[in-house]
């Protein structure tokens, strides 16, 4: 479970994740939406532990990762995986090593069965053949897939997927939420999804978070969230522009 | 053009400073956590092995040309006063000495910080900017362990050893220039670095090689580390990292003479 309580963080003097508090229980999975600038990539970042909040508590697996030193941190975000809006691929790495890479650093398996495990996910991701190609010979969507592949490949209980179609076309798209649905339905992960493209996110998750200006505005269910009442949400969840 | 007010030069300065302040504070936090990791040896056994091929032997061949040059150059420059003097005895205890305690290790150290610390501060830089630093750290690995112990390692040694590769080739290049240019033989121009120059004028240049590596290593790490902004940002370090590479070699080398002389 994730527990998000009364984060705030600045920049400068810009207030940029307001007080926000949230619960994510055990294996669900949340779809973290809002404008552009909302704070919702940077609200996943500080869930990961990879910004550090100015105030405000975030426990994991009810261990608190606010200020904690960086052994402790290490053993949480073990639980952790993450695709990076823009990729973060290792580029001096093949796509092989990109993807075994969490498992070579776990330790405790041959060379022979990360191998095996590698072809495994690319077969899934629908990459096969790509084992000793680099990230700059890879498209978008390819890319994507191999970031999905790596951000699985240890079966970590958490995973936090930021924008993993951005920039994608709709028939990659597709195939990317295909693989977040497919990951939900084995169950046991809990994961948040932060997207803009809420036609592609509507089925494939348990409940939704809209933000904007670094607050929650709303939180619920699909159903909740197409029954509100409230203009900015529906408006945003229908994709609607202003009048 | 307006003049400045004397509040907005104050403020400008104070910025300016404040600006040195942070990076040589961040600077000096990196090298105690690279020098935590030796105690005890935490690092990449692979990413070590690559770093030590890419910084060593693909810069062995630009410091042995260097070196032949600089050699050279030091006979050249002090053969007018040989054969005014007839003192050709003194030509290999000339260009040696010049090139083992002084000229040797600042063009190896300012041809390693613009060749390999660029390098260094680009690559870290373009990690930074591409998420690719937050992926290790979301994958639970330490940065300082996986990356910058592996560079650290790399770039000082490297540095030390290559900069004894570059003594002896400026050596050699002195002794064939001054064959000639002057008729000195070689082995008039070996006895005389053999009975002149002592082991001490070896190990100061040497001494210098190894800071001037920590020094390299530390300054395009942490720029690299620290870069923010794109494209832009990794061109700002880069330029950022070897300024200053260059400016900290010609302070650390005025330190150590005053002190060593």
């Amino acid at each position: 479970m994730i527990r998000i309580s009364e984060v705030y963080k600045y920049r400068g003097h810009e207030c940029v994740i307001n007080g926000v508090n949230l619960v994510i229980p055990q294996g669900t999975q949340v779809g973290l939406i809002g404008p552009g600038g909302a704070g919702k990539s940077l609200l996943m970042k500080i869930c990961a532990g990879l910004v550090r909040p100015d105030s405000g508590s975030v426990l994991i697996d009810g261990t608190e990762v606010v200020g904690i030193g960086d052994v402790e941190m290490t053993s949480v975000r073990s639980k952790i995986g993450m695709l990076f809006q823009n990729y973060a691929l290792f580029d001096f790495m093949t796509v092989e090593e990109n993807i075994g890479f969490p498992l070579r650093q776990l330790g405790g398996r041959t060379e022979e069965e990360i191998r095996d495990e590698v072809n495994r996910l690319l077969l899934a991701v629908d990459l096969p053949n790509t084992q000793k190609l680099f990230p700059n010979e890879l498209s978008g969507g390819m890319k994507k897939r191999v970031t999905f592949a790596r951000a699985v490949i240890a079966n970590p209980p958490i995973l936090f997927y930021d924008d993993p179609t951005a920039g994608l076309d709709p028939v990659t798209s597709g195939k990317i939420f295909a693989l977040l649905e497919e990951r939900r339905e084995r169950g046991g992960t809990t994961s948040i999804v932060v997207s803009h493209d809420i036609l592609g996110m509507r089925d494939i998750c348990d409940s939704f978070v809209l933000m904007d200006h670094g607050r929650i505005v709303f939180s619920g269910t699909r159903e909740e969230i197409e029954a509100s009442t409230r203009p900015f949400v529906g408006q945003f969840w229908r994709g609607e522009a202003d009048d | 053009m307006q003049a400045l007010s004397p509040f907005k030069l104050l403020s400008r300065f104070g910025a300016a400073f404040m600006e040195v302040a942070l990076d040589v504070g961040g600077m000096a936090v990196l090298l105690y956590k690279v020098i935590r990791c030796f105690f005890p040896p935490k690092l990449d056994g692979m990413e070590t092995w690559r770093n030590l091929y890419k910084v060593g032997v693909k810069s062995a061949p630009i410091v042995v040309v260097t070196a032949l040059l600089t050699g050279a150059i030091m006979v050249i420059q002090s053969g007018a006063l040989v054969a005014q003097f007839d003192a050709f005895g003194l030509l290999g205890w000339g260009a040696g000495f010049a090139t083992l305690r002084e000229v040797g290790p600042i063009m190896i150290g300012l041809m390693f910080s613009g060749r390999v610390g660029a390098n260094n501060t680009a690559e870290l830089g373009t990690m930074k900017v591409t998420d690719q630093i937050d992926a290790l750290r979301a994958l639970a690995i330490d940065p300082i362990t996986y990356l910058l112990v592996p560079r650290f390692i790399a770039i000082v040694l490297m540095m030390f050893l290559l900069t004894i590769v570059g003594d002896l080739t400026a050596l050699v290049g002195g002794a064939y220039t001054g064959q000639v240019l002057l008729g000195v033989s070689p082995s008039l121009f070996a006895s005389s670095v053999i009975e002149y120059i002592k082991l001490e004028d070896l190990f100061n240049g040497l001494f210098k090689a190894f800071t001037f590596g920590v020094a390299i290593a530390v300054v395009s790490s942490h720029y690299g580390m620290t870069t923010s902004g794109g494209a832009v940002g990794v061109g700002r370090s880069v330029n950022n990292s070897v300024v200053a590479s260059a400016v900290l070699i010609f302070v650390l080398d005025y330190f150590i003479t005053s002190i060593l002389h």
